[in-house]
């Protein structure tokens, strides 16, 4: 239950004169259960990493092995089914189905995987419960700060049981106190469910909490290391 | 759960939603309205051309209609009257004397069609359209009836006297004096210019003529005059009726056929222009609402919505919508049709266009169930496929793509 990739490549623009390589053959292993941060400057090909290894953009060339599936190989139906079972994604700005309550939106995906109401119910309210937000749980997402809709969008991820986690900049529009809140919440799920997390960031506060810390330029993998100021989290969410 | 998030889009805009349902409420009351009123004057025209003109049946010796001659009167009478009176369908039936003429006053003279009736006749209608002065009867001497519009012509009043003048048996001119008991009005001014009428008897005195050129047969059910044409005649030894010509309202009047139909055609033309509009204005702005979401739909596809489901949500708004508006509208119709069935749509503003073609003035509109359901139909399944094409456009993006708009 791992993610690999071999020689993975995304070309923007590949027939013209100046063309983008947003990813230049990578080769990079990140086991199950990994918290991990890729860190680079703008336009080092962070997104388009993590999009390709969720599953929603197609590499050039190159493989992307997730959980065993090879996800440059999948036909556009499987991949929809490969997404809603083992990916979870965060977007930067929340990307919460406005016309949905905070619980109706951690229940959606889980509802199209084909749970019953009840066990919907049970574990949104369950994550909503860990995310700090149940007391808002009927609230719409435009009724809720940005710190707490990315919450909803945490329990949201989580919610389908899902092995991978995809994050593009989580953080990117939170306060220092949202986003400190926000890691400690994805850190503690990344412990308990075993979740595998991978997080883009320009944030140094939040490379500090990572792991791992993968960095990027220009496509390329340029360090990757293990954070020695790792701490596993105490089991108190802040 | 689709369903739940179908209809909360919907009300995302109120404004727009209302709009939509208030054009597909407006345009089927009176898409509704347009075809109650084409059938009540489709079925108006062909009922008053029966009333005063076909009757149900008709017989006529069989040189008669190409060569109205006086002496060419229908045969065997007696018992083809026999026969009328023992059939259960024919509710009422006359024989006419028929005569061509001139009618005079002291001012004016006219061509006109004498018709010698029997005063206790029951197939036209003509004794409820007396305006003035009275119905025929035995009492006096050669009474006459003339529409008003030919006693404004001639300058006449109820008792003044008028000349009739025609060809006897022999050839001859012959005439005679009558006095004007009664004026009426029908619905058509064909029939009110052309025909007089007096008693059958006073006619045939100065004719020399016994006997019909016409029996006009009233069935109690209209639908039944085809058939009814092949029972009189079966009723009858092939000698007998070889010497008539007997013919349905349908014969004798091919172009109502055609208008019966043409009504039917008319109302479907008229619901389908309907129909493609509406799915024009539902397509439009299921498409407006679908793109300013593409975002939405992008990170729906990405967290795992099948392009099943995300088609399904599209037309399921749209349906929503459509469904709404057309069960709507069709209440307003049906209420609006039931108004004006209650009180009549008065179009005596444009009555002398509507008497030319020999229709009250005032219409009851009616709109058969059937066209209800087709209307009901045909909306809700228009709307439902409106969605389909902005489903198609949505789905076009992959998922990155779609996040990536600013909407
Ligand atoms: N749709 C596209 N068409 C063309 N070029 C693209 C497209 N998407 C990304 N790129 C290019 O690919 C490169 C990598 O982009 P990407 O968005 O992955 O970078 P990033 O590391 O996420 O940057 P940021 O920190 O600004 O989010 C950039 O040079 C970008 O211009
Ligand atoms: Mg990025």
């Amino acid at each position: 239950m791992s993610i690999q990739t071999i020689q993975l490549c995304k070309t923007y623009n590949a027939n013209s004169d100046f063309p983008v390589h947003a990813v230049d053959h990578l080769d990079l292993t990140i086991q199950q259960g990994e918290f991990v941060a890729v860190m680079g400057p703008s336009g080092s090909g962070k997104t388009t990493l993590l999009n390709m290894l969720g599953g929603i953009d197609t590499p050039t060339s190159g493989d992307a092995i997730v959980d065993g599936y090879n996800v440059s190989k999948m036909t556009e139906k499987g991949k929809i089914a490969f997404r809603r079972d083992n990916i979870g994604f965060i977007f930067q700005d929340y990307s919460l189905l406005p016309v949905l309550t905070a619980l109706e939106n951690v229940e959606f995906v889980m509802q199209l995987q084909g749970h019953s109401e009840a066990e919907c119910r049970a574990r949104a309210l369950a994550l909503l419960k860990k995310v700090g937000l149940d007391k808002h749980q009927n609230k719409r997402p435009a009724m809720l700060s940005g710190g707490q809709q990315q919450r909803v969008a945490v329990a949201r991820a989580l919610a389908p049981r899902p092995k991978f986690v995809m994050a593009d900049e989580p953080t990117a529009n939170l306060d220092a106190n949202s986003t400190a809140e926000l890691l400690d919440i994805m850190q503690q799920l990344n412990e308990q469910e075993g979740t595998t997390f991978i997080f883009s960031t320009h944030d140094q506060r939040v490379i500090t909490r990572a792991q791992r810390i993968i960095v990027f330029e220009d496509g390329r993998l340029t360090k990757d290391r293990q954070n020695p100021d790792y701490k596993r989290h105490t089991m108190s969410a802040s | 759960m689709l369903i739940k998030l179908a209809w909360r889009n919907i009300w995302r805009n109120p404004l727009r939603t209302l709009i939509l349902l208030g054009v597909m409420i407006f345009g089927l009351m009176s898409v509704i309205a347009m075809m109650g009123l084409m059938n009540s004057f489709y079925s108006n025209m062909i009922n008053n051309a029966i009333k005063w003109q076909t009757s149900h049946l008709k017989i006529h010796d069989s040189r008669y209609p190409d060569d109205p001659d006086i002496h060419f009167t229908v045969s065997h009478l007696s018992q083809l009257k026999a026969e009328l009176d023992q059939q259960s369908l024919v509710h009422a039936w006359s024989g006419r004397h028929l005569v061509n003429g001139m009618i005079a006053s002291a001012r004016s003279v006219r061509g006109v069609t004498i018709n010698g009736i029997d005063p206790l006749t029951k197939v036209t209608p003509l004794k409820a359209r007396i305006t003035e002065g009275e119905w025929l009867n035995d009492l006096g001497r050669n009474p006459i009836l003339v529409s008003q519009k030919t006693s404004e012509r001639l300058n006449l009043r109820v008792g003044s006297k008028v000349v009739l003048t025609f060809n006897d048996d022999k050839g001859a001119l012959t005439g005679g004096a009558f006095r004007v008991k009664g004026l009426f009005k029908t619905p058509s001014s064909t029939m009110d210019d052309n025909h007089v009428y007096v008693r059958k008897g006073d006619l045939s005195k100065l004719s020399g003529i016994k006997g019909v050129h016409e029996v006009a047969i009233l069935l109690n059910n209209p639908e039944e005059a085809p058939r009814f044409v092949n029972t009189l005649a079966q009723s009858f030894a092939p000698d007998i009726r070889e010497q008539w010509l007997i013919r349905d309202w349908q014969t004798l009047n091919p172009v109502l056929k055609t208008m019966a139909d043409s009504a039917e055609v008319f109302n479907r033309v008229f619901l389908l222009i309907f129909v493609v509009a509406m799915m024009f204005g539902i397509v439009n702005i299921v498409l407006m609402s679908v793109f300013e979401r593409t975002r939405e739909f992008g990170v729906l596809m990405a967290v795992g919505m099948s392009k099943r489901h995300i088609r399904f949500l599209i037309m399921l708004e749209s349906g929503l919508m459509g469904v709404g508006g057309t069960t709507l509208g069709l209440i307003g119709g049906i209420l609006l049709v039931s108004y004006f069935q209650s009180t009549g749509m008065d179009l005596s503003q444009f009555g002398d266009g509507l008497n030319g073609l020999g229709i009250d003035s005032v219409l009851y509109p009616s709109v058969s169930f059937q066209e209800y359901a087709m209307a009901f139909i045909a909306v809700s399944l228009a709307t439902l496929l409106s969605g389909l094409y902005p489903a198609h456009q949505i789905l076009k993006y992959n998922p990155v793509d779609a996040m990536s708009e600013k909407h």
